[in-house]
């Protein structure tokens, strides 16, 4: 995998995992060792999508959402 | 010697004057209030830096 | 229109409470709220200015030198009354209410004779440190050279199994420590708070009870009389520090009036001083005549517990016990405006809110953002079953809506007699995203608490919260002094363990018992019995420690206070936590339960059932965390069943699990002989445990916060709606089948708005009484305004949001705790 931030390239389980809240996603939180960036992966294709910033959703909005019928 | 029986922030207690309680006013980043602390009257105030001559 | 009430309507209408309140409460609730020294650890660590106290240490240290032949009790009682007479004690500008856990509106308790452990932290938490820091180290490695070997956790660590420490100190099965120097307890409060006593009426009977004992010992020897010595001795303790905490309040007094003629310059500000005087002379050595006055005895009660040992929880009924008081000074005498009294329950909200002691880390790491649970119970009946809430119920939940403090919060005891006004109230808290109060099924906890403890009825429709969670009566026989945090365990390690022979692949070490290699696990009867051997193992080796640490407690640490306080110990003499006299109030707290039930169904279906994958696959998988496995990993996550949808195939074990449990609890027994029922609930431990449980089945990786606690379904995994979910937790047996059952519930505020709201509301709760649950606790706060605090903290200071068992601020939390709560499904009505 390649990270998105230094351009380094290694095996996926060198990007140290943080966390994932929602396991019925393949979205995961990953570090990379070099720069510490915080890298937002997709785990079935092992592919750095982009940098985790403050305040934003990876994951989408919050589960359930689509059965609440006004806009949160 | 200077002691804390000298200083404006000491008020002894009335059933004993030979000590007496040590008050300050004191402004922190997020609040005013008094203390207090006992203390003995003629304890050495000659390096307390809040000493205040009555 | 002016422009506040159009600045207060916009911000209504983007549902940012906290300026609506700052705008609302009065000036001195205001300067009140924003004077408080924030006391939780922020992701683990404390707040820039935040210090340890050092005066407790070297005051209380000093006096249990000098004293080193007295016993326990007495040592320590001489120990805490010399610390008192000698402490700095303050008042803040515009507070009525006097008493500080502390010296300084920024210093953290610290108690050096508990535990060795948490003394190396201070001394390495630099923070805290105060200045001159040079000086201030040499003070604490003096103290804690002093304590080395000698602290409650040293001595019971040299009784306790080898084993079973190695075991507990690992981390992993459980957190806490065995012991009430970090501890919690309740409190007689029929004895000490209904407004029949002050301390002077309790030394008269102490005094009683010594000249009567001191007849026998002076009389015919023999065995019987034997006992009486020690007695003595403890009376003589109490009476130790009854008249030093008479006298700590004496020193308010004098500063107050000190203030008043020296210092103060408002005449107004002036009488409140002379008014803070007046109560301080007469509280606590006199029964309280006013609200102020039985405020200032709740406060003083709980400041002194607080010097005594850390309480990590604060048991109370303020509306039950204060409400005569409000009634007689607001509708009676007419002595306080409305208003006036508001003024006074918002600041016995804010000091509740203040206390800070020095935890250890796992403490913070697990209490995100609060310095202990605070849970008042409101709402109830009376013994004699009938209505309990009163217009200071009202009071309370309407002070929390200007104060938005996080900690103390509210669980409300619902019953089926309660005012819709009163309903109103606890929905309008919510509504404003407090997260507070958690509503409790009245009828059901009575029932439990007679079921798993034999208390008599009347006994138990006193209960409060003892933390969280867990009910517990406020009478001579029923409080429960002790409760060590320590019989909580981490459950998710029964399936864990079950899937591991017993052997802990994190820490390296065999913990459980051997239960069988998995991969050779023929059906999915032989994983449930090697998990129920796994959960009887956990179960029996925290409570063994627990037990032991309870009946060594009066000779390791001693409760002066707390037994000053409690009707049974100035009865008998006895420290309040020995066993003797008390029904047994236990209960072992589940963390990470329900990955339990969703592990075991995965692996039921995916490889029992559906035979699609075998035990060998699943278990390299795991080993593997998951790493390349990630289609299989959604596999068991996606085509397994989970709990919250209604499914009989996960809702039966789960069930089934249970009963497993409650049968072990009857088993085991505590030190009065009494069951040890499970209560499922969390915390922040979804996060502390995070990285100490290995991938499991339900798709989970080492890593990942576990779920967030009780029987909450995982976040983003219940599919199927809020009646579903109801409908899976009423499967359980809120009686029979454990202590109390936590639900964590995400609502949307916009849906909840208005009457509309509160009727969609309403008829949710309905189901949820009709259908026998025990509990419920809501979130109302949108993914929009989370996000924002995330990128602005400085902002959302008063944001706040519920974890668990407690409310914390927002910004206060961890990253990762904050994505947790932020995926918890939003159910919509």
């Amino acid at each position: 995998m390649k990270c998105i931030g230094c351009g380094v390239e290694a095996s996926i389980k060198e990007f140290r995992y943080l966390y994932n809240p929602r396991i019925d996603a393949s979205v995961t939180l990953r570090q990379c060792a070099k720069c510490q960036a915080w890298l937002v992966v997709d785990e079935m294709k092992n592919e750095a999508t982009r940098i985790m910033q403050a305040g934003e959703d990876p994951w989408g909005k919050s589960a359930g959402i689509e059965n609440v019928t006004q806009a949160t | 010697m200077t002691t804390c029986s000298e200083c404006t922030s000491f008020f002894p207690f009335e059933d004993d004057d030979s000590c007496g309680d040590c008050v300050q006013r004191v402004v922190d980043p997020r609040q005013a209030y008094h203390k207090a602390r006992p203390v003995d009257a003629d304890n050495d105030a000659s390096k307390c830096p809040n000493f205040n001559k009555k | 229109m002016s422009t506040a009430t159009q600045t207060n309507i916009t911000n209504a209408e983007s549902k940012e409470w906290w300026w609506v309140a700052e705008r609302e409460r009065s000036p001195r609730l205001d300067y009140l709220r924003k004077a408080v020294w924030k006391k939780g650890a922020i992701g683990g660590n404390y707040a820039p200015g935040i210090k340890v106290n050092l005066e407790r240490a070297q005051l209380f240290t000093e006096s249990w030198k000098e004293n080193e032949h007295d016993p326990i009790m007495l040592r320590k009682a001489k120990a805490l009354a010399h610390y008192l007479e000698n402490k700095t004690i303050f008042i803040t500008d515009q507070a009525q209410l006097v008493g500080y856990v502390g010296t300084l509106p920024n210093t953290l308790e610290w108690y050096p004779e508990g535990a060795s452990i948490v003394n190396e932290e201070v001394y390495n938490e630099q923070s805290v440190i105060p200045e001159p820091e040079k000086e201030s180290l040499e003070l604490i490695a003096e103290i804690n050279d002093y304590w080395s070997g000698q602290t409650a956790i040293d001595k019971l660590g040299r009784v306790l199994d080898p084993e079973d420490i190695v075991k507990f100190m690992s981390g992993v099965i459980g957190w806490g420590s065995p012991t009430s120097a970090y501890g919690y307890s309740g409190k007689d409060y029929e004895y000490i708070l209904t407004g029949k006593r002050g301390f002077e009426d309790i030394l008269d009977d102490i005094d009683a009870n010594i000249e009567a004992v001191e007849k026998e010992t002076k009389g015919m020897p023999g065995p019987d009389i034997l006992p009486l010595y020690d007695k003595l001795l403890n009376w003589e303790a109490m009476q130790i520090i009854l008249d030093a905490v008479i006298d700590y309040a004496n020193r308010y007094a004098r500063l107050a009036k000190i203030i008043a003629e020296n210092f103060e310059t408002d005449p107004k500000r002036r009488k409140e001083l002379l008014q803070i005087a007046e109560t301080c002379e007469r509280i606590p050595a006199q029964a309280p005549r006013n609200l102020q006055e039985s405020f200032q005895l709740d406060l003083f009660i709980q400041v002194i517990a607080r010097a005594e040992a850390y309480e990590g929880a604060w048991p109370g009924r303020p509306d039950y016990y204060h409400g005569p008081f409000y009634d007689k000074d607001v509708n009676i005498d007419k002595r306080l405006t409305k208003d006036e009294a508001l003024d006074l329950v918002g600041e016995f909200m804010i000091r509740a809110h203040e206390v800070g002691m020095f935890g250890p880390r796992w403490t913070r790491e697990g209490l995100q953002g609060i310095t202990g649970t605070w849970v008042w119970t409101l709402g109830g009946v009376n013994q004699d079953g009938t209505d309990a809430c009163n217009d200071l119920t009202v009071a309370f939940l309407q002070a929390a809506r200007l104060v938005r403090v996080s900690n103390p919060t509210f669980g409300f005891r619902w019953h089926p007699e309660v005012k819709d006004e009163v309903m109103r109230e606890c929905f309008e808290c919510l509504r404003h995203g407090l997260g507070y109060p958690s509503m409790r099924n009245d009828p059901v906890l009575v029932e439990n608490t007679m079921y798993w403890y034999g208390h008599p009825i009347e006994e138990a429709r006193t209960w409060v919260h003892q933390a969280c969670m867990s009910p517990c009566p406020t009478t001579k026989h029923g409080f429960q002094p002790m409760r060590m945090a320590s019989a909580t365990a981490n459950t998710v390690k029964m399936v864990e363990y079950a899937l591991s022979d017993g052997y802990d692949r994190v820490v390296s070490m065999q913990m459980g018992p051997k239960t069988g290699d998995p991969r050779n696990f023929k059906d999915f009867e032989e994983l449930f019995q090697a998990w129920v051997q796994q959960m009887e193992w956990l179960m029996k080796i925290l409570v063994r420690t627990v037990n032991l640490g309870r009946v060594k407690d009066p000779e390791f640490f001693g409760r002066p206070f707390l037994s000053a306080i409690s009707e049974r110990s100035v009865e008998s003499g006895l420290d309040a936590v020995s066993p003797e006299g008390e029904r047994g109030n236990c209960w072992v707290t589940f963390f990470t339960w329900v990955e339990n039930a969703d592990s075991l169904a995965a692996v039921k279906k995916l490889v029992f059932d559906e035979k699609k994958y075998t035990m060998d696959q699943l278990m390299t998988a795991l080993e593997a965390n998951w790493e390349g496995y990630e289609e299989m990993r959604l596999d068991f996550v996606r085509n397994a069943p989970k709990w919250g949808n209604d499914d009989d195939y996960v809702d039966e074990i789960m069930v089934r699990c249970l009963r497993e449990v409650a049968r072990h609890g009857k088993e085991i027994k505590c030190p009065s002989g009494n069951n040890w029922p499970a209560l499922p609930e969390n915390v922040s431990g979804n996060i502390h445990y995070a990285s100490l449980v290995g991938a499991l089945p339900n798709g989970r990786r080492l890593g990942d916060a576990l779920y967030d606690g009780g029987i909450s379904p995982g976040p983003g995994l219940d599919k199927k709606g809020p009646t579903a979910v109801l409908k899976s937790c009423a499967k359980i047996d809120h009686v029979k089948d454990g202590r109390a059952f936590l639900l964590n519930q995400r609502m949307s505020p916009t849906q909840l708005n208005g009457d509309k709201g509160y009727t969609m509301w309403k008829s949710y709760m309905k189901s949820w009484a009709d259908l026998g649950l025990d509990h419920v606790q809501f979130n109302m706060v949108d993914d929009t305004t989370l996000r924002s605090a995330q990128k602005d903290p400085e902002k959302y200071q008063e944001l706040i949001v519920r974890v668990a068992g407690y409310s914390a601020h927002f910004v206060d939390i961890s990253r990762k705790t904050q994505d947790n709560i932020i995926q918890r499904t939003v159910v919509g009505l």
